[in-house]
Parts: C-alpha cells; sequence; structure tokens
C-alpha cells in the first residue's frame, strides 16, 4: 500500500510540472496548448543525447536539457501562440496541435521510434518500516513540493509574479495601470514550457521514452487543469496529486483502468462544473 | 485638450456609433449622459484604446491619438475607470496600487500617500484583500489606482452605480476635489452630481451625440435632462 | 421572343432543391465514380464511408460552431452496435445497420444530455474523454463480448440482391447512403431547424432571449451527428467485415477535423472535398512524402492562418467574386436586349 501511495505522489509530481504550465496558459491567454508537452518529450529527447555524451552528472545534464528547450518554446510562442490570442477555440486547438505534429515527427525522424532504455539514475533505495522505497521516486516529490512553494513565493511576493495574478482577473485592467501584458504572458509561457520539460526529465528513468510519451500524458494534464481550476495555482498542485493517486490506486486493482478513471473524473467534474471559453 | 470628430465604432457589423464629435478643454469636466445602451461606455472604451473605431479621429493635447493601445495612453496621462468596478481581487489594496505604481515609475509609498490624503478611510484597508471590499471602498480604490502617476485625463464609467447615498457622497467630494487639477470624461446616471461637476454635458442617443451642453444653467435643468436617461 | 422572360421567370421562382437536387446527385455520383479507376472499388468506398462521418461531425462544427475532439466514439459504437447484432442476433444486415444506427443514436441522446451544455475547450475535451472511456471499455472489461483488442469478424447474410461481401454492391450501396445523407442534410440545414443551429452558432443568447429553448436543438443536433457517425460505422463494419477497438481510437479523431478544415466547415461540399482530400493525403502521401506526419502539421498551420474557410471554401469565395459575375452577366444581357 505504501509503495501504491508513493507511486502516486510521483506521478502527482510529474503532473504538477506539466500541468502548471498549461494551466498558466489557458489562464492568462485563454489558449489551449496542444503543443503543450511537445517541450516535455523534447526535454527527454535533449537528456538522452547528453546523456550519452556526459556519462553520469545527471544533474547538470538534466539542468541542460531543460535550459535547451527553451529557445524553441520560445520561438514556438512568438511566432504561433501570439498569433492565437483571442482566436477561437478550434483554431487554437488546430494550430497547435499541428506544432505537436511537427515536432513529434521532428523527433521520429533525428531520434527514431524506437523506444529507449533509461534507469533509474539514482538506484538506491530507503529503508522504511522494512519496505524499500526508491530514493528516485521521493526526490522528485521533494522537488515538486520545492516548487509549489516556490512558485507560491513568485506569485505573491515579486511584482511580476503579481501582474501576472491581476492580469489572470482582470487583463484589460492591468493593460489600462499602462502594463504591457503580453510581455508577462510570454515570459509564463516559457517558464511552463520549461517546467514541463523538468516534469519530462524527472520521469524519463522511471517511463517509457518514445516520440508519442507526450501525447498521452498531455491529455492526463489537460484533465489536471480542468479538474484544478484554469490559472489557479493551488488548485492545479491538489488536482494533479489527487489524480495522481487516483490513477496509483487504480493501477492496483484494475492495471488498465488507470487512465480512463483520470477521464471520468474530469468528466464528472466537467458536468458540474463545466468551464467557459 | 481632447478633441473627438466623426467617430464611427462597430462591434462586429453593429455599429454603436456614428459619427460622435465632441470637445473637452483642460480642466473640464465633461458628463457624458444617455439611457442603456446609447454608446456611453463604447466611446469610453474607444478613447482609451481597448477598441478601435471604424473610422473618425481622437486628437489630444494636439497629438493624434486614434487607435494607440491602452498601455500608450497610459502613459499620456490618460487613466480609464471601467464600469463593473473590478479590482484586483486576490491582491491586497496595497499591492492594487503597487500594481498602479509600476508603470508610472512613482514610489508606491508616494502612491499610497497621495491617496490616503485624499481618502484617509482607506489607510485601514492596505492590507485587506481588495476583494472583499464593500462596492464604494472598491470604486474608491479604483479612482486611487487611476490618480497614480501623473493623471491628466480620468476617463470613469459610472462611479456611482448601485452605491450608497453616503458613499456617493464620499465620491462627489473626491472628485470636486480633483477639479482643476485633472481633466474627466465621467459617464452616469446620477443628475444630481452631474449638476454638482459638469462643466459640460454629452448627451448621447442610439450612438449619436444627441445634445451638447456648455451653458451652466442648461447644467442646472435637472428636470429637462431627466427625459435623457 | 416574348417566351426568354417567362421561363427566366420560372426558372427565378423554381423551387432550388429540386433544381439543384439532381445536379448533386450527378456531380457527386459522378464524382465518385470518376476516381473509382484511379483508385480502386474498395479504397473509394473507404472514401465514401469516411465523407458520411466528415458529414455528421461537420453538423456540429460547422454549422453549430462545437469541435468536438471525439467523435470518433459514435463510428465505433455504430461499428460495435451493427457487428454485436449480426453476431449474437441475426445476419440480417439492413436490420443490423439499424442496430448500428439506434445504438449511436441513443448513446448521442444520453451524453448529449450532459455534454450539449458546455462549450468550446469543456465541450472538445469532454467529448474526448468520454471517447476514451468508450475505447477502454471496449478493450478490456467488455473483453468478453467484443473480443478486446483482437475484434471479431463480421460476415452479414445475402438480403436478396444485397451481398455485402461483393464490392461493387458494397460500393453501390454507400453510394447510396452517401446521397441519402447529403440529400437528408441539405434539407436540414436549410430547414427552420438549421437555421436555427446556425442561429445559435453565431450568438446563442440572442436566440435564448428570443425564447427558443437552444439547449433542444443542439441536443437533437448531437444526437444526430451520433447516429449518422454510427451509420458510418456500421457501414464501416460491413466494408471490412471486421470490428476492432479501431474504430473508436481516439488519435484518429484529427483526420476527421482536418478533413473538416481542409474542406472548410458548414458546406455539404466542403465536408465531401474535405473527406475525400485527407483520404488521398493519408492514404498516398506516405508513399511519396516520407515527413508526411509534418507535411499536414505544416499544411495544418497554413490553413488556419490563411485559409480559414479551407480549400473549398476559396474555391466558393474565388466563384463568388470573379467567376460567378462574369458568367452571370450574359443572361441578363439578353433579357435587356429583347
Amino acid at each position: 500500500m505504501i509503495y501504491t501511495i508513493v507511486y502516486g505522489f510521483t506521478i502527482g509530481a510529474i503532473l504538477y510540472f506539466i500541468s502548471i504550465g498549461l494551466s498558466l496558459t489557458f489562464g492568462t491567454m485563454r489558449v489551449i496548448n496542444f503543443a503543450h508537452t511537445l517541450t516535455y518529450t523534447m526535454g527527454v529527447y535533449a537528456l538522452i543525447t547528453l546523456v550519452a555524451l556526459f556519462k553520469g552528472y545527471f544533474a547538470l545534464v538534466a539542468t541542460l536539457s531543460i535550459i535547451v528547450v527553451i529557445p524553441i518554446s520560445y520561438v514556438i510562442e512568438r511566432f504561433i501562440i501570439r498569433r492565437l490570442y483571442g482566436e477561437s477555440l478550434d483554431y487554437t486547438f488546430i494550430a497547435t496541435f499541428a506544432i505537436s505534429l511537427i515536432g513529434v515527427d521532428a523527433i521520429k525522424w533525428i531520434w527514431g521510434v524506437n523506444p529507449y532504455p533509461m534507469s533509474d539514475p539514482i538506484g538506491k533505495y530507503l529503508m522504511f518500516w522494512g519496505l524499500s522505497l526508491p530514493i528516485y521516486r521521493i526526490l522528485i516529490v521533494m522537488i515538486a513540493i520545492l516548487l509549489f512553494l516556490a512558485l507560491n513565493s513568485f506569485f505573491k511576493k515579486t511584482i511580476v509574479g503579481k501582474i501576472v495574478v491581476a492580469a489572470l482577473e482582470d487583463k484589460d485592467g492591468v493593460r489600462c495601470l499602462g502594463i504591457n501584458v503580453d510581455k508577462y504572458f510570454s515570459i509564463v509561457f516559457v517558464l511552463g514550457s520549461a517546467l514541463a520539460a523538468l516534469g519530462g526529465v524527472l520521469y524519463a528513468p522511471i517511463s517509457s521514452i518514445h516520440p508519442y510519451m507526450g501525447l498521452s500524458i498531455l491529455l492526463l494534464s489537460f484533465a489536471v487543469v480542468i479538474v484544478g481550476g484554469m490559472g489557479n495555482l493551488n488548485g492545479t498542485f491538489l488536482s494533479a496529486f489527487s489524480l495522481g493517486m487516483v490513477m496509483a490506486i487504480t493501477a492496483r486493482y484494475w492495471s488498465q483502468g488507470a487512465e480512463t478513471m483520470v477521464f471520468i473524473v474530469m468528466a464528472i467534474v466537467l458536468i458540474f462544473r463545466p468551464i467557459d471559453i | 485638450m481632447l478633441e473627438i470628430k466623426n467617430l464611427d465604432v462597430a462591434y462586429g457589423h453593429a455599429k454603436a456609433l456614428h459619427d460622435i464629435s465632441l470637445n473637452i478643454e483642460t480642466g473640464q469636466t465633461a458628463f457624458l449622459i444617455g439611457r442603456n445602451g446609447a454608446g456611453k461606455t463604447t466611446l469610453l472604451k474607444t478613447i482609451i484604446g481597448l477598441l478601435k473605431p471604424l473610422k473618425g479621429s481622437i486628437t489630444y493635447q494636439g497629438n493624434e491619438i486614434t487607435g494607440l493601445s491602452p498601455e500608450e495612453h497610459y502613459l499620456k496621462g490618460l487613466r480609464y475607470v471601467a464600469q463593473e468596478k473590478k479590482v484586483f481581487s486576490n491582491l491586497t489594496v496595497r499591492e492594487n496600487i503597487e500594481i498602479a505604481a509600476y508603470a508610472s515609475g512613482e514610489p508606491v509609498d508616494m502612491a499610497l500617500d497621495k491617496i490616503t490624503s485624499i481618502y484617509p478611510k482607506l489607510k485601514d484597508f492596505l492590507r485587506t484583500k481588495a476583494g472583499q471590499l464593500s462596492g464604494g471602498q472598491r470604486q474608491i480604490l479604483l479612482v486611487g489606482r487611476a490618480l497614480v502617476g501623473e493623471p491628466k485625463l480620468l476617463l470613469i464609467d459610472e462611479p456611482t452605480q448601485g452605491l450608497a447615498a453616503i458613499v456617493i457622497e464620499e465620491i462627489v467630494s473626491i472628485l470636486s476635489g480633483l477639479r482643476d487639477k485633472v481633466s474627466a470624461v465621467i459617464v452616469e446616471q446620477n443628475l444630481a452630481m452631474v449638476n454638482r461637476l459638469a462643466d459640460r454635458i454629452y448627451i448621447l442617443k442610439e450612438g449619436k451625440v444627441a445634445r451638447e451642453i456648455v451653458e451652466r444653467s442648461e447644467i442646472s435643468d435637472t428636470r429637462g435632462l431627466e427625459e435623457y436617461l | 421572343m416574348n417566351k426568354a422572360p417567362a421561363s427566366h421567370a420560372n426558372h427565378l421562382n423554381a423551387n432550388p432543391m429540386k433544381e439543384h437536387g439532381f445536379i448533386d446527385f450527378l456531380v457527386i455520383t459522378g464524382g465518385f465514380l470518376l476516381i473509382t479507376p484511379i483508385l480502386s472499388v474498395h479504397r473509394v468506398t473507404d472514401f465514401m464511408i469516411f465523407c458520411i462521418f466528415v458529414m455528421s461531425f461537420d453538423l456540429m462544427y460547422g454549422y453549430m460552431g462545437r469541435l468536438s475532439f471525439g467523435h470518433l466514439l459514435f463510428l465505433g459504437t455504430g461499428a460495435y452496435g451493427s457487428g454485436l447484432f449480426i453476431r449474437y442476433i441475426s445476419g440480417n444486415p439492413l436490420l443490423a445497420i439499424l442496430a448500428g444506427i439506434a445504438v449511436a443514436g441513443l448513446l448521442g441522446m444520453l451524453l448529449g444530455l450532459i455534454i450539449v451544455r458546455t462549450t468550446g475547450a469543456c465541450f472538445a475535451l469532454i467529448n474526448l474523454a468520454f471517447n476514451h472511456i468508450g475505447f477502454f471499455l471496449v478493450l478490456s472489461p467488455l473483453r468478453q463480448i467484443t473480443r478486446g483488442e483482437d475484434g471479431f469478424g463480421v460476415s452479414a447474410s445475402t438480403l436478396g440482391f444485397l451481398n455485402f461481401s461483393s464490392r461493387p454492391i458494397m460500393f453501390g450501396f454507400v453510394l447510396f447512403c452517401l446521397l441519402l445523407v447529403f440529400y437528408l442534410l441539405k434539407r436540414l440545414t436549410s430547414s427552420p431547424f438549421g437555421i436555427m443551429l446556425r442561429s445559435i452558432k453565431e450568438d446563442e443568447t440572442r436566440v435564448r432571449f428570443l425564447g427558443y429553448n437552444t439547449f433542444l436543438y443542439k441536443w437533437l443536433n448531437f444526437a444526430l451527428a451520433g447516429s449518422l457517425a454510427g451509420l458510418a460505422g456500421t457501414l464501416t463494419a460491413l466494408n471490412y467485415n471486421y470490428v476492432n477497438p479501431n474504430a473508436m481510437d481516439v488519435h484518429s479523431n484529427v483526420g476527421v477535423v482536418f478533413a473538416s478544415l481542409i474542406g472548410g466547415a458548414g458546406t455539404l461540399y466542403g465536408a465531401l472535398v474535405g473527406g475525400v482530400v485527407y483520404m488521398v493525403i493519408s492514404n498516398f502521401l506516405p508513399i511519396y512524402i516520407h515527413r508526411w506526419e509534418m507535411f499536414l502539421g505544416f499544411s495544418l498551420l497554413i490553413i488556419t492562418f490563411r485559409f480559414r474557410k479551407g480549400v473549398w471554401g476559396y474555391i466558393l469565395s474565388l466563384w463568388e467574386s470573379g467567376i460567378k459575375k462574369r458568367l452571370l452577366r450574359r443572361p441578363t444581357e439578353e433579357v435587356a436586349n429583347r
């Protein structure tokens, strides 16, 4: 049972990393970024390449992979996302989907379709009440908690954070106070993409790596954002971990039903609390 | 100071303003009155740049400002206070002012002093989340936000709507105190307020300027104005 | 001399439905028959089934303005519905088709009660969720009945001349269904119901303020779109003599969205054009262009930023502005010169 909880929290943490960016982009730009997890996938593949170069030093390689992904996400934001501000949903859906199509195919082209194996970089276990828990997974959860606290301070204490919080509620109001909100939204977008890459990089050693990995986790992230509320940072944190637990517990009794259960929860939430974009 | 010529504004295919022309001198307070849907809010939103006109021009202090963005208007000294009394509810009153001070370059403490001198009661609420304020307090906060930096022209949309008489009185006295320092264009239904503050009245009807009133005697004629509401 | 204006006037007063109905029939039948020798009977049958599916999708997307990312749920339901009917109840193909449509329609009515209340992103994703759930259901819990991943074979019995294992007959029957659906939708969209849908798409609040029960119209439309998708599903099952979970694969939804866009949302011919174009692209492009998905992605981007109305819409607008004016000038000149 403890294993299930740890696994649940691990998945929850990864979902949290990815969903933050998605939630913020939803909330600020009203754009559903179907290509969000492209940075997730790209981070992973950058990781694989760099790991081969720098054998060992996982932390360094992980950080580098995330940094590599940032300029790509900036380009996507600058040339495509920005043009989608205020557009109707279907076009943003389709345009961002097109980006992910291009990106995934590019990855297939460069790295091939076959899954890459990768193993737990720490490989050590913590002995806890007679159970051996992988330290790596616990580390992931701790990073998630740290991130949550960091983001909270960022949005509560820094002026940029406060501007984003204000703009999430009343974009015109902020504009009329002379602040170019779009610039800050771009920063938020890139930040969100970097976090998605972080999620990818951390999850890679304990999951299967293939070009379509972004797509499967994207749908789950949508569910997290919907359940947690768009632009609601605390909500995203809670829903990510809750849904992570849902998946872990479902997987224990019904191995294939984990993802479906998340969608059932999402559907139920949508029925009682429809969102309005 | 503010000159609008032959302005046409539309929402998609529906034209909201037809050939609007009006004129406000520096230091004046002008009022826009008219029924709901006459186009008053549309006009303010176009002046501040949230809407783009189909044709026509808006000139401010001799410079053409038609079609500029709200951010650019802010730098020129125009300030817009919208109708719905929307504050940044998740931020405190102090933080609301912080954001207002950000683009103006004015130090936050100076901005706070300025505002609390106009409305001392606000000092008690600095740490309260703006979302918890009453309607009247929010309106005052919004006016306060607009006054940060060096405002030259205030565009205020229905400041007294839904407020109690005492609060309205407070707002009127605040605006009264600002009269010669800042120009203003105010949308209002409250004719008593119009009577006390107006130098000029524009009556809008179905997207057109129905009447322009500049004579003091006509402004005091509250009965006559009522028929336009 | 006196006859010319009279017949001209008659032409103006004639029922446009009747006039165009026959032309549509010729154009569509001709079009599909034309491409058959180039490809194959079996391929074109595939195309036509997909076109029916695109038309059902466009009913929601083009006419009601709601993008669903899980419409395949209904196609799959139709396929399984009819497949299971043939397998366990009766081999009668027509009854099976009706069963498939009925099940899909019923599902549409049930889910519609919940789904139709939503819009935009919510609508798209909740459809996606249910599609995913459906896929999972046929894969796993209902494995006993649906044979899970492996699927099961479907062989309908022959009914009179309707022997569905014969390719030409299948072709003919699918063409017949396509024409039927086309005609049905054409009448529907130019009827008050269709006008109501389009008004709802443009400004639902206004329609509601006028006193109409917009929920009812949206719900009916959703159920209808589901039923027609179910029809496409039943035809798929009969065409391949086989049903498996791929009929409900979530990822395949991109195809129909793409087709609808290429063709131009909101026009029936657009749906057909889009359907055929997408089928051609996805079937033949991979042979010539190795990186066809990338190509698809770039084309999608170009379409969303440049050709909003889709290829067909673009052609239509060219027609409207240029060619039509020149063509129509002659009859009026004739009348004037009389």
